[in-house]
């Protein structure tokens, strides 16, 4: 199912796992674009993330993975800018979240979770907005413009409002929106909630196309949908980052033990459960 | 700062441009801003020539002492959806992982709430253009009258905006946002100052806060045709103050 060569040892240990570099086959001479270090967030008296450590570099496609509430969101906000960790730090491209937002966001294509839009607005105007708002203008907009409407075939519905969309559209919408300005740190946050199966795998080709010279972080819960489109994967259950492994790794843990892939994963989701 | 524009980054101006041109577009979008001028041009209008057939005077000075308890209840109006639809909707994730700062976020929707309300304006124009054909009114007093009138919308605009931001709903930011407009303006009315100057008559409250809090001092010497540097100030030290405590506010409210 992957490209991927040699990986050795599974990676289930959960302290392990945070302070190790990703063992992602000879890619360790990119630069490192997401630096996420002990990265806690709490909210009142519940910690929606608690020390989580993970680096991805360059030309790495990394699948964030959890239940829902594990706390996935709440790190991809952190790296986006949008909440403060209480503690930890977050470098995106070298620059810190908090000390400098601006640098990170100018670097940083991000789709939210529930990937809101201004509904009223027409398609076109959408993008456009998006465009100019991050400094784009003239035939450079026009033409990066084109280039997501066609990635994201879009051209149907450019002359409607956002919310005459379907979910497919939308979904795309806010995908094109947010590689308008050819990021080179991508997050998506469940982008293909909502797609059919066959916009899910030309999401899929389209991903792997965007993954030379970007880092691509995306979450979603579904082990299938991770697997298809990463090497790497990160597991994270009530706010901690449970393994940082591969799907090898994982394959190979789940070989050894003579259980599928999805257990593999759930065995390492409750042990994390337990400790907390 | 605007000339120099660096890749995927808007300099601070066209920043705040491209931010009010969205908002403005989203206030036609909704037709928000063709009823809300529509309601607004037949009440000033009808309400004014009124006023006009009775006395008969060439001058406006009907149509401005009447604008201040209209605008408590058409500000609101404008400025209740500028945060709370953006808190509602979400897309306020969106905006503020944009590559601009949080004031010109604020700075962008002001100015395209102000841009609305000078849309009302523009629609009250009928009334000093039939006073130029039936008579020569003092068009000095006039255009005194609506600069007043610019700087207490502007005011107005200034804490719905931020209640929009505090309150997170609709509903209760067009309340809020009345009950503080009708505060500034009530404090201003010679009964309710008598009546809080007999509460507690050592401290005398409501001379207080006439003289400090009260828009309708300020804004009536404009009427008169008085402009006066002190309240100048007053205005633009409120828009201000509500313009800082709304960026402060967006600060905060990250968590």
């Amino acid at each position: 199912m992957t490209d991927h060569q040699g990986a050795t040892t599974a990676t289930a240990d959960p302290k392990r796992a945070a302070k190790e570099a990703p063992k992602d086959s000879g890619r360790t001479d990119q630069p490192v674009m997401i630096d996420a270090k002990d990265v806690t967030k709490r909210y009142g008296s519940t910690l929606a993330a608690d020390r989580v450590s993970f680096e991805i570099r360059r030309g790495e496609i990394v699948g964030f993975l959890g239940p829902n509430g594990a706390g996935k969101s709440t790190v991809l906000k952190t790296i986006s800018t949008w909440l403060p960790p209480t503690s930890g730090t977050v470098e995106v491209a070298g620059f810190d979240v908090q000390k400098d937002p601006l640098a990170v966001r100018q670097r940083l294509g991000y789709l939210p979770e529930h990937n809101a839009m201004y509904e009223t607005m027409r398609v076109d105007r959408f993008l456009r907005f998006m465009g100019k708002v991050r400094g784009m203008s003239g035939e450079h907009l026009t033409k990066r413009t084109n280039w997501v409407v066609g990635k994201c075939q879009l051209e149907a519905v450019l002359g409607k409002r956002i919310n005459q969309c379907s979910k497919g559209y939308r979904q795309r919408i806010g995908l094109a929106a947010s590689l308008l300005h050819d990021p080179q740190v991508i997050l998506l946050d469940e982008p293909t909630h909502g797609l059919d199966p066959l916009q899910v795998a030309a999401f899929r080709d389209f991903i792997r196309e965007l993954r030379p010279n970007r880092a691509i972080l995306f979450s979603s819960h579904i082990l299938a949908e991770v697997m298809a489109t990463c090497e790497r994967l990160l597991i994270i259950n009530l706010g901690k980052l449970l393994a940082d492994t591969t799907v090898t790794e994982l394959r190979a843990v789940a070989d050894e033990k003579n259980i599928s892939l999805e257990e593999a994963v759930l065995e390492i989701v409750r042990k994390g459960g337990k400790r907390t | 700062m605007s000339a120099t524009v660096a890749t995927h980054h808007a300099g601070y101006v066209e920043g705040i441009r491209i931010i009010a041109a969205r908002e403005l577009g989203a206030y036609f979008d909704s037709s928000i801003a063709y009823v809300y001028t529509i309601a607004f041009v037949i009440l000033a209008n009808s309400i004014f020539m009124n006023e006009f057939f009775l006395t008969g005077t060439v001058d406006m000075t009907a149509f401005f002492d009447l604008m201040p308890l209209l605008m408590v209840l058409f500000i609101p109006a404008v400025t209740m959806r500028l945060w709370a639809e953006e808190k509602k909707t979400r897309t306020i994730e969106l905006l503020l992982t944009l590559p601009i700062r949080t004031s010109q976020a604020v700075m962008g929707k002001y100015i395209a709430a102000l841009g609305l309300f000078g849309l009302f304006l523009v629609g009250s124009l009928p009334i000093p253009i039939m006073l130029l054909v039936l008579g020569s009114p003092d068009l000095g007093l006039i255009i005194s009258g609506y600069i007043g009138l610019l700087l207490l919308g502007g005011m107005f605009l200034g804490f719905g905006m931020f209640l929009s931001a505090i309150s997170g709903d609709q509903i209760v930011a067009f309340v809020l946002s009345a009950i503080v407009g009708f505060a500034f303006v009530l404090s201003g009315q010679e009964q309710v100052v008598a009546v809080l100057d007999g509460l507690i008559p050592a401290l005398s409250i409501g001379t207080v806060l006439y003289e400090n809090f009260s828009v309708m001092p300020r804004y009536d010497s404009f009427v008169r045709g008085v402009i006066d540097i002190g309240s100048l100030t007053y205005f633009v030290l409120f828009i201000g103050l509500f313009l800082w405590l709304n960026v402060q506010l967006l600060e905060r409210q990250r968590t």
